[in-house]
């Protein structure tokens, strides 16, 4: 099921707010669990039992590397390794198994058929919150969940079930103990849903159109080009961002504090500085679970490289399983390594120059990460330098350009901090701050309705976490 | 602390009353069965069944009732329509946009692929049927809105002289009929794609001349009581007055009978059941019908017309019939090219095919 979409806003939403409000506090996290199971079996009821069955693994090899970790450390080891493998293999076999098919096939000429396994929605999310889970329980950061119901509700929490963030168990154990929603953060809550639903639906999704139009064009240009890598940059944005958001406001209304997942990107002036930005809660995931573990910066240089080349190759395969997220990812590990040998001193010296750099690369990057081979990407790349004799614009170029000027415009200054500091502003003086206390609330109620009538129309409404 | 508290009680009860009350709205109204607005009926609550739940199916329907169910549909329709054209300022909204009162669907690029299907098809009932039978063809081409509409306003548009030139290329062996320069916006209804019949009379005179039949008739204009909203009107769901559907009556048009051979029936040009219908332009000849015969007992020359049409041939057909005993009507878009023989006689007779470009343009159902 979609946040964005009308069984979910106007059906699903408001009856599991009244049975999860009504519920005594002992069992709001079984009606959580039992909502987030009904929302992950919805379209796809077959594959709540890989979810189950995960959460069973979790919940058991938890327990037992926990009993065995200070008694018996080797066993506790043989345990945790069992849980991994358990993850890595369902991973792997849902995502990877093809991949690793046409691989073989196309280096040795053989021609195994591939297995065409549908992708369980939110496989890669909550398979990372199981493994960081049973990793901490290991290095005893965290204590094993002995209650069965609340890491089910962990793991399988509707919010941010298939698109994050990624939560981490120790960041939100207490809270699945005991946790309160006050009015405030009820509100909060439901003004970040909202904000973040507005964000998919009215700029996400619109820009799509334009993205959508372009592929289908016969009459390609350098103008159409940059406007379609731009288009697909903003999109990716608002539309990742904008499940965070509203991953992260009902989390509010239910009590939790999710951790934040991104802090405006593309104000980046490097690309180091980008992917702390970026996707936060998958970065420090690997950097946490993966980078650190081998080594992380404490290692000799070529170590240290050769680490980031492994991350950054695992961070490009784990957004989609093909070559051209493997370059993805080390496409970024080459622009990290140089920072980190002798590129980050010099950019910081030179603030435009080095957020034209960072922003260029990451537009290069995402016409890549958007292409579904290889050829496509650098036939994409080509016809934006106006390779292969492509007109520098079509009056059909300057006719989508005039229709999306708008929405270009509102979502590039969406994606900086200013309209946030605007509203702080306004919201913090005398006479702006009563006004505001008005005015904001109507906003969001007119967002919603158009949000609405959006989704009532059957408008574009792409889903773009089926690969992660 | 006393704004905050405004603005928290605010937005939990504006927007909780939003979101419970269409959800209350949405559960307890019962299920229209079609959208007059859409011309489409409505998905209906799917049977919840073991299977349709397992294999995904009900969620999927369920989805599509629940999109097409929501209380006030048509105007969360209009409001994201004026969204888009109004506050984000695109210029098309779903391939639909506004000049004037007139809206249009945005017909680009020309598909070059498409007309040589056309041509293809044609051709094909030219060999099968027309070559050795000593009838006389023609082929006239009918601009769509844009024609009219899209260049001069900025909106992307198709080049209507290469469009013809391709057609003309292929289709040697028809005489082409020029009728571009007869027409102009007003002979279109402002929220449909067709033409107005009680506007192309002129265009009727210059087809049968160039098939060497003179028409002399004049005709009553009436007007249907109610008002028309064109199949534009739903798709585009801009608020737009509508407007009103004349017809013409009077000499051969009163008298003909229409034989439809889909349901052996016979029946009159005008069908009123339709004009009271979803869509009132199926009062022309009952729409879309694959086979249909005009007789006219008015005129005993014996001439015959045969008009390969799509959907504009429904309203200029009626003024065709004077110059004519019968005028047989076929849409090759709902009746196989191989089966025509079965049903008309293509010896010594006018054929005319007669096409929109935005039918030609999108060719793949010319079968």
């Amino acid at each position: 099921m979609l946040f964005s979409s009308i069984p979910f806003l106007y059906y699903f939403l408001p009856l599991t707010l009244l049975c999860y409000f009504l519920a005594p506090r002992r069992a709001k996290n079984a009606v959580l669990l039992f909502f987030s199971l009904i929302f992950y079996a919805w379209g796809e009821p077959k594959y709540v039992l890989f979810m189950v069955a995960s959460i069973l693994q979790g919940y058991l090899f938890g327990r037992l590397v926990e009993k065995y970790r200070t008694k018996n450390p080797r066993r506790s080891k043989l345990f945790l390794t069992a849980s991994v493998l358990f993850s890595l293999l369902l991973l792997g076999y849902c995502k990877y198994t093809d991949f690793f098919i046409s691989s073989v096939n196309a280096v040795t000429g053989l021609s195994i058929p591939l297995l065409r396994i549908a992708l369980p929605i939110g496989i890669s999310f909550y398979t990372f919150q199981i493994l960081s889970y049973v990793v901490d329980v290991s290095r005893g950061t965290v204590a094993a969940q002995r209650n069965l119901i609340d890491l089910g509700t962990y793991i399988a929490m509707f919010p941010q079930l298939i698109a994050g963030p990624i939560v981490r168990y120790a960041d939100i154990e207490p809270q699945l103990r005991e946790r309160r929603s006050t009015p405030e953060m009820i509100a909060a809550g439901t003004q970040r849903f909202v904000l973040g639903l507005a964000k998919k639906v009215l700029i996400a999704n619109v820009l799509y159109q334009l993205i959508t139009t372009y592929k289908a064009t016969t009459e390609p240009s350098v103008l159409f080009g940059w406007m379609y890598a731009v288009a697909y940059l903003l999109h990716i944005y608002f539309d990742f961002s904008g499940y965070s958001d509203m991953a992260i406001g009902l989390g509010k209304i239910f009590g939790f504090t999710f951790a934040e997942n991104f802090n405006y990107p593309y104000i980046s002036r490097s690309i180091t500085e980008f992917w702390r930005r970026w996707h936060m809660s998958l970065g420090s995931w690997f950097r946490d679970y993966v980078y650190i573990p081998m080594g992380g910066n404490r290692v000799p240089p070529l170590r240290r490289y050769l680490n980031i080349l492994v991350v950054w190759m695992l961070t490009g395969l784990w957004h989609g399983a093909d070559w051209n997220f493997v370059l993805w990812g080390l496409f970024f590990a080459v622009f990290l390594m140089l920072e980190k040998a002798f590129l980050l001193k010099p950019l910081q010296k030179l603030p435009v120059i080095s957020h034209i750099y960072t922003l260029l690369l990451v537009t290069v990057s995402f016409v890549l990460f958007d292409s579904s081979r290889l050829s496509e990407a650098f036939l994409q790349l080509g016809r934006m330098f106006g390779a292969g004799g492509v007109p520098l614009y079509t009056g059909e170029a300057l006719y989508y350009l005039g229709s999306y000027a708008v929405t270009f415009i509102i979502a590039i200054i969406g994606a900086t901090p200013y309209p946030t500091r605007w509203m702080q502003k306004l919201s913090a003086g005398e006479r702006t701050g009563r006004v505001m206390a008005v005015a904001a609330p109507v906003v969001l109620l007119l967002l919603l309705a158009v949000v609405t009538a959006y989704l009532v129309d059957g408008s574009f409404n792409p889903f773009l976490y089926f690969r992660f | 602390m006393q704004k905050n508290s405004i603005r928290i009680v605010l937005t939990t009860v504006l927007l909780g009353i939003f979101l419970v009350g269409f959800s209350l709205w949405a559960a307890l109204k019962p299920a229209d069965a079609a959208s007059d607005a859409e011309r489409r009926t409505l998905a209906q609550m799917p049977a919840l069944t073991g299977q349709s739940l397992l294999s995904g199916t009900f969620a999927d329907r369920f989805e599509d009732y629940a999109t097409d169910q929501f209380p006030l549909r048509d105007e969360f329709r209009t409001l994201k329509a004026l969204t888009a054209t109004g506050l984000l300022r695109q210029r098309d909204n779903n391939g639909l946009y506004r000049v004037g009162e007139h809206l249009a669907k945005l017909e680009y690029p020309m598909s070059l692929q498409s007309i040589d299907h056309a041509a293809d098809r044609f051709e094909a009932l030219y060999d099968t049927y027309l070559k050795d039978s000593g009838s006389r063809v023609y082929f006239s081409l009918i601009p769509d809105k844009n024609y009219f509409m899209a260049a001069s306003n900025g909106y992307p548009s198709i080049d209507y002289e290469a469009f013809a030139g391709a057609l003309k290329a292929r289709l040697t062996n028809m005489q082409y009929i020029d009728i571009f320069d007869l027409l102009e916006l007003e002979d279109y209804y402002r929220t449909d794609a067709h033409w107005r019949q009680e506007r192309i009379q002129d265009v009727a005179a210059r087809l049968a001349d160039a098939m060497g039949v003179t028409l002399t008739g004049s005709y009553t204009q009436k007007t249907l009581e109610k008002p028309f909203y064109g199949v534009y009107y739903g798709q585009a769901a801009l608020p737009i007055a509508p407007e009103p559907m004349s017809y013409l009556t009077g000499g051969a048009i009163d008298t003909a009978t229409v034989y439809n051979y889909e349901t052996d029936t016979t029946g009159s040009i005008y069908n009123a059941e339709k004009a009271a219908g979803r869509d009132p332009y199926e009062m022309f000849l009952s729409g879309s019908v694959s086979l249909l015969r005009i007789d006219n007992p008015q005129n005993t020359s014996g001439r015959r017309l045969v008009v390969f049409r799509d959907s504009f041939g429904s309203s200029i057909a009626p003024l065709l019939v004077e110059g004519y005993s019968t005028v047989t009507l076929v849409d090759i878009r709902y009746l196989a090219s191989n089966r025509l023989g079965n049903y008309i006689d293509f010896t010594d007779c006018d054929v005319l095919f007669l096409y929109s470009t935005g039918v030609l343009n999108h060719s793949d159902t010319l079968k």
